[in-house]
Formats: structure tokens, C-alpha cells, sequence
């Protein structure tokens, strides 16, 4: 299986030799909104056809960012994603103004595109002539992918290198270090940038699409490279799955286990450059990081599995892409920034209202576990009104229970109204009096009874103070799970009485009020008394 | 509960509960210290030992209780207490000077934006001198060994000129030399009056070095003189593992909140 | 080649730079100035930032005013200062909020926090720009580098009484562009304002020395010192988002993370001592500013690029002869023990270093 990965990488590399230019313009026609969506359907509108090599482009910079991405936020280096997309700006330019330089000889003119085009005929003619050398001329700048694909490349790992070379070699600590690198290089390619457009080179205007992204303007040479370096980074991925996710995960162990934490980091670096290079005329250099991080943020906070989160990082990283894309062509706007915010859309949705941990389902379940709170209190008020006159009688009226909780009969009224809706409690005699189910009975007892052996448990092992130990049981009572107070009744040895001397409900007890004999509205009640 | 401020116990702790990340991590902590006593806490890891000093503090939020310093809120006697935290709490590259630090104890008597002056200096120096490092008051802090960085902090708690301190672990890897002269240090501390709580990782010689001891795991198991506290069957209840129910609690109130 | 790099023509370059006419309109000594100032302000709040090891929330600050700079421009349809600056503000402690409450209230780390935070914002703020603010002078190319060469476009003037004026004009100190009549030429809007702004950092960083130091130091000590390390805090973010919105039309995003962040590296390559490296800072300010442009003047790029590249440099001289993490120091420390060791002595009179 393996070998065939291989083999399918192998083939992408004729796919790089080929790269053709076919021109790009962001489409003459109708102009307006409305027009522009009905341009979509015209299979011969020009614009539309960059459109649809804008999709293919967003599907490919999802998924290698997605991939790319899962692992950077894994390995909690997201900032050097940042400073990686923002670096390889020198390596455009160079690899832009790599396509210059000529070879002046007696055969005539080669350029660079030739030479990568056809390196063996460019190499035979160069050993053939002897009398030839290398001119920079402005005219011949053009967007060749290779070249840029390559000078990014090499930028981008000589990026790296600087700063692992100055976290070793100063003192200086590891987010300077980034800024640095970051902020540097940029800056050179800033400075090659503005100086090349002041050469008047009508190549230049393609390079705007590399700061803010224009999708609009990829090319089918483009696109090929973007789907080999593609393919390349998911085969390597699927190839040295586990070592990644070793190395990701527990690194120390993995080098004491023989692996080769170094190589494999670099590699990481080198996939790396490879995805922000794919996404980077779409996204723009600055926005990058975004499409790295973004997505495999959204997709960390929705999984646990490793495997999984990658699934979803790409799916998120093509989603945003794709609807990006569309809303730039509506807006008539660079891809960059709504690419951007479609990826941010899909983590706030995530961020609020994912299942388990969203900010908005927690506090949606800490509301439900509030009112649960508050039925369990009206449940204990009443088993207390109950044990204060010794279980005798079912009913507890409003008045008892409103004195027992210090309120109004207003509000023991509402609470009781929410008993019984949860089936916990009976009314009768227009609603002035409330009977326990055995539900709300057998649920009252567990509450006295954890908040009593867990004083108990206070006071006898943790040798806290008696009158400091009520108002934690307060908390408490609530959650503990049936094996904890498995645990709690045989450490205390089967304790009947809690520090305060009332009696703490048994099992039997719990059961008692459960009994057929009476019927459900009947209470057979805890009248054993101790 | 004291009424005259003179006679203010230095510390009074009342059913202190802190937690972190919703995890309770000290519960129901109650102590009353008396003046004038060398104290060490004593305790098993991620017993609470340095959350106590912390949360004392003000520096971590506290879930229920109170504490209150000379008989006054933590916050209205911060000037009291000197506070010499664990050496790993900060960043050694930092570009200042031994004298620095040092003199970094003075800035909370001197008012905003006031700069030390030459009182604050020469107090600095005499404390440097009371250390004995007073010929490096010049050097960068991080051309220092654990034991010199060790007592630079002390210099700086002692220029806080305070009469409670609180110590995180002051002997942890100090060579011999540093550890006889912090102990010597603290002894004349406590002959002038100051009140001082030491958390201590080292239970032999825990019973040499303090008057009274605390044992805390999550909870005060025992505070009083060394000799009565230090038994076998308080030392095993605080290094055993009898309340592991008190962490699966802990563990479901974080989950459950 | 010569296509690419022009030749250096040394009279051009340096000379004309600072002889025609500097400090007049459209003079280079403007450009200069300007950069003094923003490298300055940004290097004495960047110090803080490496202090505290924040260095990346400066990188993160920087692209999100550029949404508080956009949300302001449509709420008050003018690109006055003082909107301009309530809106950096805003938009820099919205970041912080927003990269707080991300990591705290889920599992996403902060590393992560802080790049979904700023990403947005400067995605927001690049859309809003794009497609509400045609027509103003706010482009993407300004947003990504900034255009020093506009500084110097005009000068502020102040209208002074005819005695005055005559007064003036009769000490000679002025020249005839200066003084024009009776109006006295100062300096472009921008220089002024980022002046004000550097000189009110410098005041306060003076004031506020030791807060700053002990807060950035140890913050623990800080608060049982009473200090309030939260307000210390909120006001080195609050500092940041002024000089950043300040400097932006100058340098634009992204290029103001290295004016915060290379001053301070390269005095922390070559002191221990905090106040020299404040000085420091000051220093660089000046030389990297002064190389930068006499760097665009050759070459012909854009300024504040070459101010971050000829302090790049400056950095590289400043760790090659670092007296503590250079490689002539290391090599002198070798030679130095490989000596001590060949005397037979073997042990140092200095204290043992851990």
C-alpha cells in the first residue's frame, strides 16, 4: 500500500515540468450582483471559469492547511505558522525575479522559464556555447509557479532555521525569535517588492494577489502545482501517520524510544512551507496562518480523536475556502480575507454550541442543572417539614414550606408547581398541599442522606470543625454519584446518625416509600425512628 | 477575636475553601497563628502548600472564608507581609541587578511613581550585608548560583521591613552553606517579634528548624508545637492516602459545576 | 544586475539627502524624523512586551486596529486622530478579551487563541476597507508597509502676529521657507502628533519605571506589594494600540512588529542593565532610521521596509560583538579558560555560576 503512495507521488513531479501559463482576468460582464450570480451559469463567461478554478484552488488549500494545520495546533505552534507565511514573502520575490535572468550566448536568449521548462536542452546549449552570460532584463519577469514555489520553500525553512538559530545562539526567547523572523523577512520582501515595482515591469500587478489573495487570478499551471503539492503532503501525512502522532503527542518519549524527533519535526516545517505556499495565492501572505489555524482549532474543540480532528480540520479548511471564494466574487474583493472569516464563522459556531463543551450548551446545562438544584432543595424542605413532626401525615402545606425556607407562599407555590411537573410531587386541595411521589421520596432521601454522611464524612476524616461543614454539604449533596456514596457509607462503617444526631436514610428507607401497598400517592413514610 | 489591633493575632484563617480550575484544592481551612513563632507547613505535593501561602495572599481568588492579618482584611495590610516566593516563579535573564531586586522591596512603601531614595539604599545594602551578598549587589541575577539567587530573595523580603513572612520552599536546592545561614536569619527574625510561615519540602529536618508545625493536605490535619504534632499517625495521615474520596468529590464538583 | 540594484552614488544618496532642503516640504529630513519617533515609541512599549514575554500579543494587536481603525472611520465618517484612536483602542482590548475568553472557556490553547483572534479582526478590517472606505487615502498597499514617502507633504502652520513675525525674522534664525510672511511653517501633521505620542510614552515609562519593572519582573511580588499589576497591565496593551494606530500610516501592520521588537532584542544583546537598555533603544531609533533611508534613497523601495532592514543589520553587528551571547565573546571566554587552565591553576576566584 505504501509503495503505491509513493509511486502516485512520484507521478506529480512531471505534473510540476509542465506548468503552463494561461492568462487570468477577473472577468469582463456584467458587473452587478444580481448579473453576477446569473454569470454563473454561463459556461463561456471567462469570469465564471475563473471561478471554478477558484473553487478547485480553495478545495486543494483546504485540505493541505487543514491537515498541516491539525498538527501545528497540536504541537502548539501556531505562531509559527504565522511567522512561516509571512517569511516566505522574500522567496516569491526571488523566485519572481528569478525569471530575469537570461542567458546571453551565440545560440540566442534562454530564459529562466525555459531552463525549467527543458533543463536538459537549456543545460546542453549552455555547455555548447561558450561565450555566453547571465543578464538580468526586466522585460522577461513574469509569474513562473515553479520558481515561486521553490523560492518560497527555501525561504520559508531558512525562516525556520533563523529561529531555531537564534533561540539557541541568544538569550532571546522563543516569541521574540518568531517576531523577529517574521517581521525581517517581510521586510526584505517588502523592499524587493517595492522596488521591483518601481522597475515598471507589467508583471508586477499579478504579485498584488499574493498579499491579499486573489483566487480569481490562479492559473491552470497554478492549480496543477497546488494539486501535487497537495496530494504530496496528504501521502506523506497518510505514510508517517503514527510517527506524527507520536512525535505530536509525547515527544521526550518518542526520542527515548529511537524515533527521529528531529527529522520528523523538519519534515513537519517542510510540509509546512509546502501548505502555505498552496494556500498563499489565494489567502495572501498575511492571512495564512489563518486557514492553518482556524480550522484545526474549530475541528480540536469538536474531538478527541486524532484522526477525526483531521477529517474535520480539511472539511472546515474546504468550507471556508469554497464560501470565500463565492463571497469575494460577489463583492468583487480580494478571496483572502472572506476566506478568513468563513473559517472564523464556522469556529464560533462551533465555539458556542459545540455538544459537549460549547459556550452556549454549558450554560444552557448549568441553567437545567440550577432548576435541577432548586427542585432537589424544595424536596429536602419538605422531607424536612415531614421529619420535624416525626412522618406523621403525608401532606405539606404551602405555609410549612414556605416558613421551612424562608420565603413566600408565592414562591412555594411556584416550586411546588415544578415538582409536580417533574413528577416528583402531588397537589391537592387547590394546590395548597403537596404529596410526594415515590420518585420525589425516594429522591429526597438521597439528598438528606448525602448531605448528612458527607458532614459526617467532614467531621469524623477531614476533622473539620462541626459548624464549618453545613453550608459545603449544601454544595455537595447535590453531586455525588451513587459509587461515591457507596464509598462514603462503608468508610464510615454504615453510620446511622449524622453530627448533628438526626438520622441518615438507608437504602431500606429509600425503598420503604416504593412500596404497592397504598398505592403511589401513599407514603408508607420513615417512621422507624432510632 | 481579638478587639485591640495591638494584640491582632498576625494570621487568622476561617473556613478558607480555594479552588482552581473549579477543582477545590484547600478545604475548610481554619488557623489561627500566634505571634513570634517560626512555622513551617508541611505536606505532600499539590497538598495546597504554596496555594495556602497564595490565596492568603490575595494572589488566588478564594471560593468561601476569610483571612484577615493583624486583625485587619489581607488587603488593607499587604504592607505587613514580605513574601519570598519559589525561585522557578520568575525569569532569571531579567536585565536588573542584585542591588534591584532588592531595593524592588521598598517600592511598596514608596508612593506611585516615587523612586527609592538614599534611606531605601542604604536599607537595601544592610540587608544585602545581613545575607552576605552585599559584593554582588552590582552583578546581573542570572550570574548567580540557587543558593546566592535564594538569599538575593531574602535580602529583598527583608528590605520589606515586614512582621508576617511567608516563604515558599526557601531551602529547595541551596547548598549547606545557604541553608545554615537562612536558618540562622530566620531565628533572628523571630527573636525581633516577626511571625514567620515557612512551606518546607524536608521532614527530617522540618523538626529541627520550626517551633510549630502545620500539616496540611487539602485540609489542616494538625497545627501546634513540632513536638506534639510531629507523631507517626498525624504524619501518615497526612502523606497517606486515606482521603481519596475527598479528591473523587473534589473531581466531581469540578465536573458538575 | 544593475537593472535591479542601481549603483551607489554616494553624493546622491547620502549627501543630497540631508542638503536640499530637509526639513521643507516634501525634505527627507521629515521621513527621518518620522521614524525616529515611531521607532522610539514602538521600541520603549516593545521592551515591555519582550520583558513579559508578550511579544506575540504586539504581533496580534498590530493587524486587529487595523478593524478598530475601520470600525471607526464608519461610525464617524472621518479619519480624525482622535477617532482613529478610540477605535485602536477598542480594537486592542477587544484582542485581549477575545484572546482570553477563547482560551478559557474552551480547550483551545493560547497560541491558537491568539491567532484566531487577530486573523479575524484584520480579515474584518481588511473587508471593511475594501469595500466602505474607496475613495480615502486608506489602501491595502499603506495597510501592508505603510508610505513614508507622503510624510512632508505639507506642513503645519501657525499664524502669527506681524510684530511677532518681524521679531523673528529679525534673529535670522529662520529661513525664507520657514517663515513665509507671517505664518511660521513647524513640521506635517503626522510628525507632530507621533512626537506627542512618543513624548507621552517616554514620560511614562519614567514615572512609571519601577511599577513596570516589578510587574514585568514578578508579578506576585507586585501585587503583595500592593501594586496593581491588572491596570499595569491594561495600560502597556492600551500604550501598544496608540503607538501602533499612531504609527501606521507611516509603516503600516506589520512592519510595526519589528520596530517593537528589534530595538529591544538588540539592547538586550549587548546590556544586562534595563536602563541602558532604554537608552539603547533610543540609539537604535536613530541609527536605523537614518541607514533606512539613506538605504531606500539608493535602492528606491519602500522606507520603512528599509528601516527594518538596516536594523536588522544593526542587530547581527550587535549580536556578533555581544559581550555575552556573541561568537567574539565565546571565543574569548574559551581562550581565556584554555589559558587559566594551562597556568595549572584550574579554579577561578569567582564565585561558582549554576
Amino acid at each position: 500500500m505504501r509503495r503505491v503512495l509513493f509511486i502516485l507521488l512520484l507521478t506529480a513531479w512531471p505534473a510540476l515540468l509542465h506548468a503552463q501559463q494561461a492568462g487570468g482576468v477577473a472577468g469582463e460582464g456584467d458587473h452587478t450582483m444580481g448579473g453576477r450570480f446569473l454569470r454563473l451559469f454561463d459556461l463561456n463567461d471567462t469570469g465564471v471559469s475563473n471561478m471554478r478554478r477558484a473553487l478547485l484552488g480553495a478545495v486543494f488549500l483546504g485540505v493541505s492547511c487543514g491537515l498541516l494545520g491539525s498538527f501545528i495546533v497540536v504541537r502548539r505552534m501556531a505562531l509559527f505558522g504565522d511567522t512561516l507565511s509571512h517569511a516566505v514573502l522574500p522567496g516569491i520575490m526571488f523566485g519572481f525575479l528569478a525569471t530575469g535572468i537570461v542567458l546571453v550566448g551565440a545560440g540566442g536568449v534562454i530564459s529562466a522559464d525555459d531552463m525549467v521548462r527543458s533543463p536538459l536542452e537549456s543545460f546542453g546549449a549552455f555547455w555548447k556555447n561558450s561565450g555566453c552570460s547571465f543578464e538580468f532584463r526586466v522585460e522577461e519577469l513574469t509569474k513562473n509557479p515553479v520558481l515561486i514555489f521553490v523560492g518560497a520553500t527555501i525561504a520559508g525553512l531558512l525562516g525556520g532555521a533563523v529561529v531555531t538559530f537564534i533561540r539557541r545562539a541568544t538569550r532571546l526567547k522563543e516569541d521574540v525569535a518568531l517576531g523577529l523572523v517574521l517581521a525581517v523577512f517581510y521586510a526584505v520582501g517588502v523592499v524587493l517588492l517595492t522596488r521591483v515595482q518601481g522597475l515598471g515591469s507589467s508583471e508586477v500587478t499579478g504579485l498584488s494577489g499574493f498579499m491579499f489573495g486573489q483566487a480569481a487570478l490562479l492559473t491552470d499551471g497554478d492549480l496543477k502545482l497546488m494539486g501535487a503539492i497537495t496530494v504530496f503532503a496528504v501521502g506523506t501525512v497518510a505514510i508517517f501517520y503514527k510517527e506524527l502522532l507520536l512525535t505530536s503527542f509525547d515527544n521526550s518519549y518518542a526520542e527515548a524510544a529511537g524515533f527521529p524527533v528531529r527529522a520528523i519535526h523538519y519534515s513537519l516545517i517542510l510540509l509546512l512551507a509546502f501548505s502555505v505556499v498552496v494556500a498563499l495565492q489565494a489567502v495572501g501572505v498575511v492571512l495564512v496562518s489563518a486557514m492553518l489555524i482556524t480550522p484545526a482549532a474549530t475541528a480540536y474543540m469538536l474531538t478527541d480523536r486524532m484522526h477525526r480532528m483531521l477529517w474535520l480540520s480539511m472539511g472546515f479548511g474546504i468550507f471556508a475556502g469554497v464560501s470565500g471564494a463565492f463571497m469575494s466574487f460577489f463583492f468583487d474583493a480580494p478571496t483572502g480575507p472572506f476566506m478568513v472569516l468563513g473559517a472564523t464563522l464556522v469556529f464560533v459556531v462551533a465555539f458556542l454550541f459545540s455538544p459537549r463543551h460549547g459556550v452556549v450548551t454549558r450554560w444552557l446545562r448549568q441553567y437545567s442543572r440550577a432548576a435541577q438544584v432548586q427542585r432537589e432543595n424544595t424536596l429536602k424542605a419538605v422531607y424536612h417539614v415531614l421529619e420535624a413532626r416525626d412522618f406523621e401525615g403525608e401532606g405539606v402545606s404551602l405555609r410549612e414550606l414556605a416558613e421551612r425556607r424562608s420565603e413566600t407562599e408565592e414562591d412555594a407555590s411556584r416550586l411546588s408547581a415544578e415538582l409536580a411537573r417533574h413528577h416528583l410531587a402531588t397537589l391537592h386541595e387547590d394546590g395548597n398541599q403537596v404529596h410526594l411521589t415515590p420518585e420525589g421520596w425516594q429522591r429526597a432521601c438521597e439528598i438528606v442522606r448525602n448531605h448528612r454522611l458527607w458532614e459526617l464524612y467532614l467531621t469524623n476524616e477531614a476533622k473539620i470543625a462541626p459548624d464549618h461543614v453545613h453550608d459545603d454539604a449544601e454544595k455537595i449533596e447535590h453531586v455525588l454519584g451513587e459509587e461515591v456514596v457507596r464509598a462514603l457509607e462503608r468508610t464510615l462503617d454504615h453510620a446511622r446518625i449524622d453530627p448533628h444526631g438526626r438520622p441518615i436514610p438507608g437504602l431500606a428507607d429509600l425503598q420503604a416509600g416504593l412500596a404497592p401497598e397504598g398505592g403511589p400517592d401513599h407514603i408508607l413514610g420513615f417512621g422507624k425512628r432510632l | 477575636m481579638s478587639e485591640n489591633i495591638e494584640d491582632a493575632l498576625p494570621l487568622e484563617i476561617h473556613d478558607l475553601t480555594v479552588a482552581y480550575h473549579k477543582r477545590p484544592v484547600l478545604w475548610g481551612i481554619d488557623l489561627e497563628v500566634p505571634k513570634g513563632k517560626l512555622i513551617g507547613v508541611i505536606g505532600p505535593n499539590g497538598a495546597g502548600k504554596s496555594t495556602l501561602i497564595k490565596s492568603t495572599m490575595g494572589l488566588l481568588p478564594w471560593s468561601s472564608g476569610w483571612v484577615k492579618v493583624f486583625g485587619k482584611p489581607v488587603k488593607d495590610n499587604l504592607s505587613r507581609i514580605g513574601y519570598v516566593p519559589q525561585r522557578e516563579s520568575v525569569d532569571w535573564d531579567f536585565p536588573v541587578s542584585v542591588m534591584d531586586v532588592v531595593l524592588m522591596g521598598r517600592y511598596g512603601r514608596l508612593g506611585l511613581m516615587k523612586r527609592p531614595g538614599r534611606e531605601d539604599r542604604d536599607i537595601a545594602r544592610e540587608c544585602l550585608e545581613k545575607v552576605q551578598m552585599l559584593p554582588y549587589a552590582s552583578r546581573q541575577i542570572s550570574n548567580l548560583s540557587g543558593g546566592q539567587q535564594q538569599r538575593v530573595f531574602l535580602a529583598r523580603a527583608l528590605a520589606q521591613e515586614s512582621d508576617l513572612y511567608f516563604m515558599d520552599e526557601p531551602f529547595a536546592g541551596v547548598d549547606a552553606a545557604t541553608e545554615a545561614a537562612i536558618v540562622t536569619l530566620l531565628q533572628e527574625l523571630k527573636e525581633k517579634g516577626k511571625t514567620l510561615i515557612i512551606v518546607h519540602h524536608d521532614l527530617p529536618t522540618a523538626r529541627n528548624y520550626f517551633d510549630m508545625l502545620l500539616l496540611l493536605n487539602m485540609r489542616v490535619i494538625a497545627f501546634g508545637p513540632t513536638e506534639s504534632v510531629f507523631k507517626v499517625d498525624l504524619l501518615q495521615n497526612t502523606y497517606g492516602g486515606r482521603l481519596t474520596i475527598l479528591s473523587e468529590v473534589a473531581e466531581e464538583v469540578r465536573k458538575k459545576t | 544586475m544593475s537593472e535591479l540594484i542601481p549603483p551607489f552614488d554616494f553624493q546622491k544618496v547620502v549627501i543630497d539627502t540631508w542638503t536640499n532642503g530637509p526639513f521643507a516640504i516634501y525634505g527627507w529630513g521629515w521621513r527621518v524624523l518620522m521614524g525616529f519617533l515611531v521607532i522610539t515609541a514602538c521600541g520603549l512599549v516593545g521592551n515591555y512586551l519582550i520583558l513579559r514575554r508578550m511579544a506575540l500579543i504586539g504581533d496580534a494587536i498590530s493587524h486587529s486596529v487595523l478593524a478598530g481603525i475601520a470600525i471607526a472611520f464608519l461610525l464617524t465618517h472621518s479619519l480624525g486622530t482622535l477617532p482613529m484612536m478610540l477605535g485602536a483602542l477598542a480594537a486592542g482590548l477587544v484582542t485581549v478579551g477575545l484572546i482570553e475568553f477563547i482560551h478559557r472557556k474552551s480547550r483551545v490553547k493560547q497560541d491558537a487563541a491568539i491567532g484566531i483572534a487577530f486573523t479575524s479582526l484584520f480579515a474584518l478590517g481588511v473587508i471593511l476597507i475594501h469595500t466602505q472606505m474607496k475613495g480615502t487615502h486608506f489602501d491595502a498597499n499603506c495597510v501592508l508597509y505603510g508610505d513614508l514617502m507622503a510624510v512632508g507633504q505639507s506642513l503645519v502652520s501657525v499664524e502669527l502676529s506681524p510684530l511677532l513675525a518681524g521679531k523673528l525674522k529679525a534673529t535670522g534664525l529662520t529661513g525664507e521657507t520657514v517663515l513665509q510672511g507671517n505664518e511660521l511653517f513647524l513640521a506635517p501633521g503626522q510628525v507632530l502628533r507621533m512626537a506627542v505620542v512618543t513624548l507621552v510614552v517616554i514620560v511614562l515609562v519614567r514615572l512609571f519605571y519601577k511599577e513596570l519593572l516589578v510587574s514585568s519582573f514578578d508579578s506576585a511580588l507586585a501585587v503583595s506589594l500592593g501594586i496593581n499589576a491588572t491596570a499595569i497591565h491594561l495600560g502597556i496593551m492600551s500604550a501598544l494600540s496608540i503607538v501602533v494606530v499612531s504609527s501606521f500610516d507611516a509603516v503600516g501592520a506589520i512592519l510595526v512588529i519589528a520596530m517593537l521588537i528589534l530595538p529591544g532584542a538588540t539592547a538586550h544583546l549587548l546590556t544586562q542593565r534595563l536602563p541602558v537598555i532604554l537608552w539603547l533603544t533610543v540609539a537604535y531609533a536613530l541609527l536605523s532610521s537614518v541607514l533606512g533611508v539613506h538605504l531606500a534613497r539608493w535602492i528606491d523601495c519602500n522606507i520603512a521596509a528599509a528601516m527594518v532592514v538596516a536594523g536588522a543589520a544593526l542587530f547581527v553587528l550587535a549580536w556578533i560583538f555581544s559581550p555575552i551571547d556573541g561568537p567574539i565573546a565565546k571565543w574569548r571566554a574559551r581562550n581565556a579558560s584554555v589559558d587559566q587552565d594551562l597556568d595549572g591553576m584550574g579554579e577561578s576566584a569567582e564565585p561558582l555560576v549554576s
